[in-house]
């Protein structure tokens, strides 16, 4: 069994006969035109589908602590979220810059995801199964993954991007959300209990598969750990983030690489 | 007379032919190919009208006959529709393949083909994927977490809850229909596909075969030892790889442009003068 890449394949000549190289445009218009009317079709591809994929990968690996509001804690929600999220930055930066020199690929995936997730978010959650939509409002990551790019841009450097666009992309995601949770963050004593608002609206509405011991993480002396917990964690996430989008890159080197088998023996 | 009649038909092939070249090739003033805008549109009417009444039977079966499985009721507005669309989904994708394979042109017509034709079928690809990226929205994330809300507002007693009907026997099957007659058609159809296969395209066109073992694993886990539904549990992780997969559309997509860059070189004097600039 044989593959090869796109370029330079006389052995594949050799199989399929040669092809014709005729042009099908005689004029530099001709070819503009042609051009412009590919970037109407590819620029939707590349945004929606892999934003919709995205959607589909934040849903098993982040999940719950996405869906709701009073998931969001200070420990796993913004440690799993850039470490799952930068997957398919990082294999779409290796393939933009790498064939179209274009740092576009964290920008355009939150976009998309974002058009993906809000739809979903109100159809499912809100008309579906009834809960309010301000319990089930989605994060946003589209300032992450700007600051992804934006290294790209700059340093032009895979090595770079990871090391410093990786680490930002990590360490900013409770602040970017910030303003989005703060009101649900809000102290409010429940039968002689301190809690949140997110908390109280957590218990109002019942979720049948995800019983209270699955959620609270903050348990006994992990209490004690006053405000040190967030940035703590948020440094955790970026050095994670790193490795994993440095491990996606190599893997989106292989994954999107224009490859034929020419024979099965 | 039988000749006449013989014409007659043949020109108004010809015609039906023409209109329907016109409608998924559309040509420009200059005579490149354009978007086919109206060919893209249906498909998203189409398509889109399809999901959408799926999705309202969904919405208004799920809640009143949809939470029991042992109820008559449930048979009826629930298994029938799965057996109905499973025997649909195979139908329609072996039918489907097998019209796909035996209507293939000649090997020696596809290589010899016209750029412009070329240029013209690649330019309808990218609008089917085009068009095809909003379904994936809707299988992927509409679908997806359909699933995802409705088990937090139930209690689930079998394998084929109205959201599983939907997305493993409705959606993703449907989906991997369409990615295989499309691998079918793309290696019978293009001169650059020809004789050889495409690992970016098998890539996709496997992903969500992929997710098949997890699905089993899964149903078997939540009968088992796994009674949450916690979808980020590490009893889901496996279907991953249907996203996995898609990424090999990249790899696709340069093959193809590989080509059209081909098609769109200039070769006359204007172009060697524009890119000597």
């Amino acid at each position: 069994m044989s593959s090869e890449n796109s370029y330079g394949n006389n052995e594949d000549e050799i199989q399929r006969g040669p092809l014709s190289n005729k042009s099908a445009v005689t004029t530099l218009a001709q070819q503009n035109e042609v051009y412009k009317n590919l970037d109407y079709m590819l620029i939707p591809i590349f945004i929606i589908i892999l934003g919709g994929v995205t959607v589909f990968l934040v849903s098993l690996t982040i999940g719950d602590w996405d869906y709701w509001q009073d998931w969001r804690d200070r420990r796993w929600w913004p440690l799993v979220t850039p470490f799952s999220l930068i997957i398919g930055p990082a294999v779409f930066t290796y393939f933009f810059w790498t064939y179209f020199r274009l740092p576009i690929a964290g920008t355009a995936i939150t976009v998309g995801y974002t058009f993906g997730v809000l739809i979903s978010r109100y159809m499912n959650f809100h008309v579906f199964a009834g809960f309010p939509v301000n319990f089930i409002a989605p994060s946003t990551f589209i300032g992450m993954a700007l600051l992804l790019d934006t290294v790209m841009l700059v340093t032009r450097s895979f090595y770079f991007t990871g090391l410093i666009g990786a680490f930002l992309f990590a360490i900013v995601v409770y602040p970017l959300n910030w303003p989005m949770m703060a009101a649900f963050h809000v102290p409010v004593e429940y039968n002689g209990t301190l809690v949140t608002v997110a908390d109280l609206m957590g218990y109002e509405y019942i979720r049948t598969a995800i019983p209270e011991y699955v959620r609270i993480i903050e348990e006994s002396t992990l209490r004690t750990f006053g405000e040190a917990v967030t940035p703590l964690t948020a440094f955790f996430a970026g050095f994670v983030t790193i490795l994993n989008f440095y491990l996606w890159v190599w893997i989106g080197s292989k994954l999107t690489q224009a490859r034929w088998l020419t024979k099965l023996i | 007379m039988a000749t006449v009649v013989q014409n007659d038909k043949s020109g108004m092939q010809q015609e039906s032919e023409g209109i329907l070249s016109s409608l998924l090739y559309p040509k420009s003033g200059s005579g490149m190919p354009k978007f086919p805008a109206v060919a893209t549109i249906a498909i998203l009417v189409i398509g889109g009208s399809f999901f959408g009444v799926y999705r309202w039977y969904q919405q208004t079966y799920s809640f009143s006959v949809g939470m029991d499985y042992f109820e008559p009721e449930f048979d009826t507005y629930w298994m029938n529709l799965l057996y109905a669309q499973l025997v649909i989904i195979a139908l329609v994708g072996s039918v489907g393949s097998a019209l796909v394979w035996f209507s293939r042109p000649d090997a020696n017509d596809v290589a010899h083909m016209e750029p412009l034709q070329e240029l013209s079928i690649y330019n309808f690809i990218f609008a089917l994927m085009a068009a095809a990226s909003f379904f994936i929205v809707v299988i992927l994330a509409v679908f997806v977490e359909a699933d995802a809300a409705w088990h937090q507002v139930t209690i689930r007693d079998t394998d084929f809850t109205p959201t599983h009907i939907g997305l493993f026997y409705m959606a993703i099957p449907l989906g991997m229909d369409a990615i295989i007659l499309g691998w079918i058609w793309v290696h019978t159809r293009m001169p650059d596909f020809q004789n050889r296969v495409s690992i970016p395209l098998c890539l996709v066109a496997m992903a969500p075969i992929l997710i098949m073992p997890n699905l089993g694993l899964n149903e078997w886990g939540h009968t088992f030892f796994y009674a949450e539904e916690l979808f980020a549990a590490p009893i889901h992780w496996g279907f991953v790889t249907m996203g996995w997969g898609l990424f090999g559309m990249a790899g696709f997509i340069l093959q193809c442009l590989a080509r059209v860059r081909i098609l769109t070189s200039l070769v006359g004097e204007e172009g060697s003068e524009k890119a000597a600039a």
